[in-house]
């Protein structure tokens, strides 16, 4: 099916797709434990109960269009942290109201753009390029650091570069936490785009991610280096003396009082 | 004398409307929701129309959706439509805006004759009512959307309540209040209660026989006891108080029972129900 007026309108006629229903997008996801979309969309009654109970703040309130006074995690500016407080109170089961055990939560999957990842660009090339052009050099590793489930849903392959393992749930700290700019290394893909049937035209745009995650108890795991050989590696890459340009949310003080 | 009551009870649950999310704010989370669902407690109270919708669009039936509606059609089967009369916080604005265009109408044009209604006769009222009840479901059916939501006033005022409180902000949504309010003091006084609130017209059919009512004790007058016709004159949904308390429009707000005594009218209207 291809895309453009023929067809979406081939999309809604012939196979019955609901026009209103389907719209994913990188770095918005439902809250924790929801059902699938189209069955959110009808039983969400937009009670904003769990927007209420975010003890973070993580869950936002669709603005504009039918999917309008709707919940939604956008992990850039505020990612779940899996505290289950919301799908507890979900009064129509839009969230499921049993679901407690943050690992079994799949809000999306999480991937990692190769090209303009710290530690991915360090280790493919032993350089990171800022803005001027100066060769910069940083073991980042934050979204591995922030990840709740570490090691279960990403890990550091050769303990240098993070992998997304397939235990990732998508809370999208990574996302929240990942220095580069103006884009992210890091984006969550939501979870109901990585099924065909379910997103349809956006699976295109999902299937890479699904794809390249890896499973937790495959090859990835036997190739984790360690010790000397870690050692070796780690020496190989060049560093540069000059910190790189990351931006904090908050004044970098130059000295600390008392500190000798 | 039912006048006070209903303004505490109204002013109770508009302010109710901000403490929520203020309490949560401070962490406490005994009371949560807004006003398309609330928990107090272990005990949730869901508007049914929103329910009822949810079951529709989604076609499956859970004992978490039905629990949630059970408290509000209790509550209706046994008091009536208190929710719109005595504690919708859109009522209450709604009550403005009626007050405004009667003063206004009284000090600028010296009119005190009663309001034409935009649809005269409660049966045409509760046609509009019900037609746009069915429509709106059948398109939630149909679309697996909730529609009838976005237009549920009491809904979008106590979400935006919490947002405000949350955020510092408000959405959207307030404009379509605000065009109503509008329309209100413009064009006809009550008419979104009368012709489509969902939510009411939805509340409205849980009536039973021993449900609270205004009435008399003989059995339905024909004609008003009083040539002033006061209780009529004073019902904001356009009814004919003395024998229409039964009626689905009927929100029992007590206006027809105030303006009877306070005209010193024979005082033969009074709620009866389950009580007697």
């Amino acid at each position: 099916m291809g895309s453009g007026l023929k067809g979406f309108l081939k999309r809604v006629f012939l196979h019955g797709e609901n026009p209103f229903v389907d719209r994913y997008a990188t770095n918005r996801l439902r809250p924790p434990g929801a059902v699938n979309e189209e069955r959110f969309m009808a039983l969400c009654i937009r009670c904003n109960r769990c927007l209420e109970v975010c003890p973070y703040g993580s869950i936002k309130r669709a603005g504009w269009g039918t999917t309008i006074g709707t919940p939604y995690v956008l992990p850039e500016d505020k990612a779940c942290y899996l505290c289950m407080a919301c799908c507890r109170l979900c009064p129509t089961g839009a969230l499921n109201p049993t679901l407690r055990n943050p690992e079994k939560v799949r809000m999306g999957k999480a991937s990692i753009d190769a090209s303009i990842c710290y530690s991915r660009l360090f280790f493919d090339h032993d350089v990171l390029p800022d803005t001027e052009g100066r060769k910069i050099g940083a073991i980042c590793n934050t979204c591995y650091n922030v990840c709740p489930l570490a090691d279960k849903a990403i890990m550091l392959k050769d303990n240098l570069f993070p992998v997304v393992l397939d235990g990732c749930v998508g809370c999208g700290i990574c996302v929240e936490k990942c220095p580069t700019r103006p884009a992210r290394a890091v984006n969550v893909t939501p979870a109901g785009m990585g099924k065909v049937d379910e997103a349809g035209f956006y699976f295109r745009k999902a299937r890479k991610s699904y794809e390249t995650s890896v499973s937790v108890n495959g090859e990835a795991r036997t190739r984790v280096l360690k010790g000397s050989e870690l050692l070796d590696r780690k020496y190989k890459i060049e560093g540069s003396t000059e910190p790189p340009a990351f931006r904090f949310p908050y004044d970098v003080p130059d000295s600390i009082e008392d500190w000798e | 004398m039912y006048r006070t009551y209903r303004r505490a009870a109204q002013l109770l649950v508009f302010s109710v409307m901000f403490l929520i999310p203020l309490l949560n704010l401070y962490e406490i989370y005994a009371i949560t929701g807004t006003f398309y669902a609330v928990n107090i407690g272990r005990l949730g109270i869901a508007d049914p129309v929103v329910i009822f919708q949810a079951l529709f669009a989604s076609g499956s039936l859970t004992a978490a959706l039905l629990s949630a509606a059970l408290f509000a059609v209790f509550l209706a089967l046994l008091l009536g439509r208190v929710w719109c009369g005595w504690m919708c916080p859109y009522h209450l604005l709604a009550d403005g805006a009626a007050w405004t265009r009667a003063r206004v109408r009284h000090k600028l044009f010296r009119s005190n004759a009663p309001e034409s209604l935009v649809v005269p006769g409660s049966l045409k009222a509760n046609m509009v009512r019900y037609a746009f009840l069915v429509l709106g479901t059948v398109a939630a059916g149909a679309f697996g959307i909730p529609f009838l939501n976005y237009v549920s006033a009491p809904g979008i005022l106590s979400t935006e309540a919490m947002i405000f409180v949350k955020e510092r902000s408000v959405s959207l949504e307030l404009g379509f209040i605000a065009a109503l309010l509008l329309l209100e003091l413009c064009v006809s006084p009550r008419f979104w209660c009368r012709l489509f609130c969902p939510t009411g017209a939805f509340l409205a059919l849980f009536r039973m026989p021993f449900t609270l009512r205004v009435g008399t004790d003989t059995a339905g007058p024909k004609a008003p006891c009083c040539k002033g016709n006061y209780c009529s004159a004073a019902c904001p949904m356009g009814l004919s108080a003395f024998r229409e308390g039964n009626n689905l429009l009927c929100t029992n707000c007590g206006r027809c029972i105030d303006a009877c005594t306070a005209h010193g009218g024979p005082g033969r209207l009074h709620f009866k129900g389950f009580t007697s």
